[in-house]
């Protein structure tokens, strides 16, 4: 039985010697400063960046890359072919700095990859990866993730907690997979000196005024609002692009297409967005969601009703992306407040 | 910008008393205090939500598109990129002049978010409101209020904005700006990449084309791109891959540059859209900048001239014939 | 290493039987001994059928699992997989997945009346249940299947009619939109001939598929007969890609066309959201 309370702590100067080690022996994904911040694979510590309140883009893309090829096949002469699954989780892969939002949402991602069909693609390389979450002090304006159970201080979904207490890192393994990987690089951590809970304590007092708002019984209040004039307004402001859909952490949505070539091919999948018209658009023509206000309700009603009915759940964590990115200011916490006060009514 | 959101409403009230609009297209207070969001009225007497300030970023006239259908003649408040942006509409005959009542508002800058946080260095929650205050913007943060030059927090399509006054409208709403003191060179981006070497370009552009996530922001948010099946959405065939890499990106990013080429009117809409901060005006302004020296052309000043790549004279060079 | 649900198993097409002039019957054999046989499914079920460096498409079964040896699809031209595979000939290879969703309930369906309602290229998920129940013909009462296609040349299955109609209890009505000098049948619509056909509701359980508007006014025709909604049986019709549940573009409500369809009651689609 692993201690999993047992804290340690780092010292800042020794972080990006670690973060080197871990280069080594793992596939590192860390942020990393370029525009903006975003997670990628790392040959080294020092491209780490550690000032950022959240990516851009999720860190779902180290589950769920944007494009994944999933087979390659070759002609054979018999007017056959032979198909050659392609396997990318070939290596342990650390995850470092993944907030805490971002980590619930591959709980609620899992729900859809896993289940009587198992995809291989996401789940082998979820198993194979340490989740080294970084505990939020700072949110931005937009994030709401106490709406959703979701301490941002804590390391419920992730396999090791780092929390910036000043000079140093209190370090926590959650799960026994995080505490096996703290075991293997121990000459790292020390042992604390006491007055870190103190320390956590008051860099956690600003989260108290982060946005929370109730969800309590949203999935019964979004019914009623179904093909309502209520989505009339947003759809006609809503661009149709992919922004929210492509940012977001529990947005899972694909499509699959080929590649031909002369001697071969392959078989991919891509994100996809239901925001798109062509994503309900059969061969015969028709379109159950033809327009803009039936997209975004599908996608708000996914979100905040479907989701919930078929897996306890709603799939959102609160991270705010959608609403900093969206070029016209369509702001899920908003229509949260509107559905949830009743002043989302359809008039 | 002496226009207050008071003298918005108000024109606009009267508008639907009069009976002249059925719809009016404008700007709201966004979810925070550093944004605005599009207002769709259907009558008067809602009026009071307008606001016009120093925010209101988004280009309106890709509603218009919208709105084509519905009864009445649909008012729309533009700045002076916006009423640019309505000459192509009418160009293309996508919209009907008769159609639209065009509520102009003389427009000074309009202010980039994330540089004004940074210049002030405060965060989002700190800002209560942004005014305009002739060569400065007047922030009003928590903390009390800040005065901040222009020039440093300007969006980049305002630094270098010839037509702060809308060319086309109905009504003008406040006196006519001729100039902004601050616009120099209006190519400077450009040149600077002019200068490159092949490879060196290919690589820039190589290297910021790479981040595209193809959420087709950049498309959806531009008046011009009105085409109503996209080529990059036909199914049969397949121009472009959904597989996102490098050379769809690039493929995409360029037929979409020669689409809008002679239309485009560098609202900059398209960058302020894009999440991954791919500078793609960098790219409109070339083809803006080549047009104008090849053809003498500017998009968006008058109806009557037509895009010199949509248009054939028997004069036109035919040296690659 | 868990199995792998986005490969296709490669098939061969042992014979193509024309239909019409864009729809074929393709008869394929999944390649390896018994692998046919192990692709168990149940009528109603449909598989992922994919030419390679093409795409996939979902593609309803229209054999009976009571006749194995091979697996047949029935196939309309109507996109660039589609068009693909109807450039194939016998002996070329395709990928199969499957079979995936669920299924028309025929054994709480045992002991009622079927009323088997097909409109053009959707009397292919009933053609797997028609030669299902023939081959347990004692199971049901009367088998009553009504059809209808735009145009004489637009009917599908034409060549076992004869065999259909020699079944015990079973009648075959059809209909076209449109006739020609030849056609003796009745014209008319779908809805409108079951109708005047009335069949009685009673202990019977009615299944159809077909174009969504014709599904539309059966369902409508059926309601005005007094058909409880629990014994009127249909298919919804979305895009899928995957099959599996995963792609999201089948989702309805809390229902994944793919995985929770494409089979359900009335009653269970009063219950969903519209589109």
């Amino acid at each position: 039985m692993v201690n999993q309370k047992k804290s340690k702590v780092i010292e800042k100067g020794r972080l990006t010697e670690l973060l080197d080690k871990l280069t080594q022996g793992y596939h590192l994904i860390a942020p990393v400063q370029a525009k903006d911040v975003s997670f990628r694979r790392v040959e080294s510590g020092s491209e780490v960046t550690l000032d950022y309140i959240n990516s851009v883009l999720s860190p779902k893309n180290a589950f769920f890359s944007q494009t994944e090829t999933l087979f390659r096949f070759f002609r054979d002469d018999n007017r056959g072919f032979q198909i050659e699954p392609c396997v990318e989780a070939d290596r342990e892969q650390v995850i470092f700095g993944i907030r805490p939002c971002d980590a619930r949402s591959l709980r609620l991602m899992d729900m859809v990859f896993n289940g009587q069909y198992r995809d291989s693609y996401y789940l082998d390389k979820r198993e194979k990866t340490t989740l080294i979450g970084l505990a939020c002090f700072e949110p931005d304006e937009t994030c709401f993730c106490p709406t959703f159970g979701i301490d941002p201080a804590s390391g419920e979904d992730v396999d090791i907690l780092f929390s910036d207490i000043g000079d140093r890192y209190l370090v926590e393994a959650s799960t026994e997979k995080g505490a096996a990987l703290l075991d293997k690089f121990a000459g790292f951590f020390v042992e604390p000196r006491g007055d870190e809970e103190q320390l956590r304590k008051a860099r956690k007092a600003g989260l108290a005024r982060m946005k929370k708002l109730d969800v309590s019984a949203i999935a019964d209040k979004m019914a009623p609002l179904y093909g309502g004039d209520y989505w009339d307004s947003i759809g006609l402001k809503c661009l149709g692009c992919g922004i929210c859909t492509y940012l977001c952490p529990t947005c899972h949505c694909f499509d699959i297409g080929d590649v031909n070539l002369d001697e071969g091919g392959g078989r991919f999948r891509c994100w996809d967005s239901c925001m798109f018209p062509e994503f309900t658009l059969m061969a015969s023509g028709e379109n159950p969601r033809p327009n803009r206000k039936t997209r975004i309700q599908q996608r708000f009603f996914h979100k905040l009703k479907y989701f919930y009915d078929r897996n306890g759940e709603l799939a959102c964590v609160g991270c705010g992306r959608c609403i900093r990115y969206c070029p016209v200011n369509i702001d899920i916490s908003q229509i949260i407040e509107e559905v949830a006060s009743g002043k989302a009514g359809n008039d | 910008m002496k226009t207050s959101s008071k003298e918005v409403q108000d024109s606009v009230k009267k508008l639907f008393e009069d009976g002249r609009i059925s719809h009016f297209i404008g700007y709201e207070a966004g979810s925070d205090s550093l944004r605005v969001t599009p207002c769709f009225l259907k009558s008067g007497q809602t009026v009071s939500r307008l606001v016009w300030n120093p925010l209101c970023a988004n280009n309106l006239a890709k509603y218009l598109l919208d709105l084509r259908k519905v009864e009445g003649k649909v008012g729309i408040l533009v700045k002076g990129c916006d009423s640019r942006s309505v000459v192509e509409l009418l160009k293309e005959n996508q919209i009907e002049r008769d159609r639209v009542f065009i509520v102009g508002v003389p427009c000074s800058g309009i202010v980039d978010g994330e540089k004004l946080l940074a210049v002030l260095g405060i965060s989002p929650g700190d800002v209560v409101a942004v005014e305009d205050g002739g060569d400065a913007f007047l922030v009003t943060t928590r903390e009390g209020k800040r005065r901040v030059r222009k020039e440093q927090v300007l969006r980049g399509e305002c630094l270098v904005c010839r037509y702060p006054t809308p060319v086309i409208y109905d009504v003008l709403l406040g006196e006519a700006i001729p100039s902004l003191p601050w616009v120099r060179d209006d190519y400077s981006l450009v040149r600077e990449l002019e200068e490159l070497s092949a490879e060196e370009k290919a690589r820039y552009w190589n290297r910021e084309l790479s981040q595209c996530i193809r959420c087709y922001a950049c498309r959806n948010v531009c008046p011009v791109c009105n085409c109503p099946e996209c080529i990059f959405d036909k199914k049969a065939p397949r121009w472009l891959s959904k597989a996102n890499d490098i050379s769809e990106n690039l493929v995409y990013h360029l037929i979409r540059a020669f689409h809008v080429a002679g239309k485009c009117v560098d609202c900059g809409e398209c960058e302020r859209a894009c999440p991954m901060g791919i500078p793609l005006r960098r790219l409109n302004k070339k083809v803006e900048k080549d047009l104008l020296e090849l053809f003498g052309y500017t998009a968006g000043i008058d109806v009557e001239q037509q895009p010199p790549l949509t248009k054939y004279q028997v004069g036109d060079l035919d040296e690659f014939l | 290493m868990t199995e792998n649900i986005y490969l296709p198993r490669m098939a061969t097409i042992q014979s193509m039987r024309p239909e019409t002039i864009d729809i074929t019957t393709f008869r394929v054999t999944i390649d390896g001994s018994d692998e046919t046989e192990r692709f168990e499914y149940k009528s109603g079920q449909f598989a992922e059928v994919s030419v390679p460096g093409v795409g996939e498409a979902p593609i309803s079964i229209s054999s009976s699992p009571a006749r194995p040896g091979a697996i047949e699809f029935s196939i309309r031209r109507v996109g660039e997989l589609t068009n693909a595979l109807h450039e194939l000939k016998p002996g070329d290879k395709i990928g199969i997945r499957g079979p995936f969703g669920n299924f028309f309930p025929l054994e709480e369906m045992e002991g009622r009346n079927l009323l088997i309602i097909g409109g053009g290229i959707g009397l292919a998920p009933l053609r797997s249940v028609i030669l299902n129940v023939f081959d347990n013909r004692a199971k049901y009462g009367k088998i009553d299947i009504i059809y209808g296609a735009r145009s004489p040349q637009d009917l599908v299955f034409t060549s076992e009619y004869e065999e259909w109609r020699k079944v015990d209890n079973t009648r075959l009505c059809l209909t076209v939109d449109r006739g020609d000098e030849k056609w003796q049948g009745n014209v008319g619509l779908v809805p409108t001939f079951l109708k005047e056909l009335h069949p009685s509701p009673e202990n019977t359980t009615s299944i159809t598929c077909g174009p969504p508007i014709m599904i539309k006014f059966v369902i409508e025709a059926l309601n005005e007969m007094g058909f409880p909604s629990e014994h009127i049986v249909t298919t919804l019709e979305r895009r899928m890609k995957c099959g599996v549940g995963k792609c999201g573009r089948c989702n309805i409500g809390s229902k994944y066309v793919c995985l929770d369809g494409p089979v359900f009651t009335l009653k269970q689609l009063k219950e969903i959201p519209s589109d």
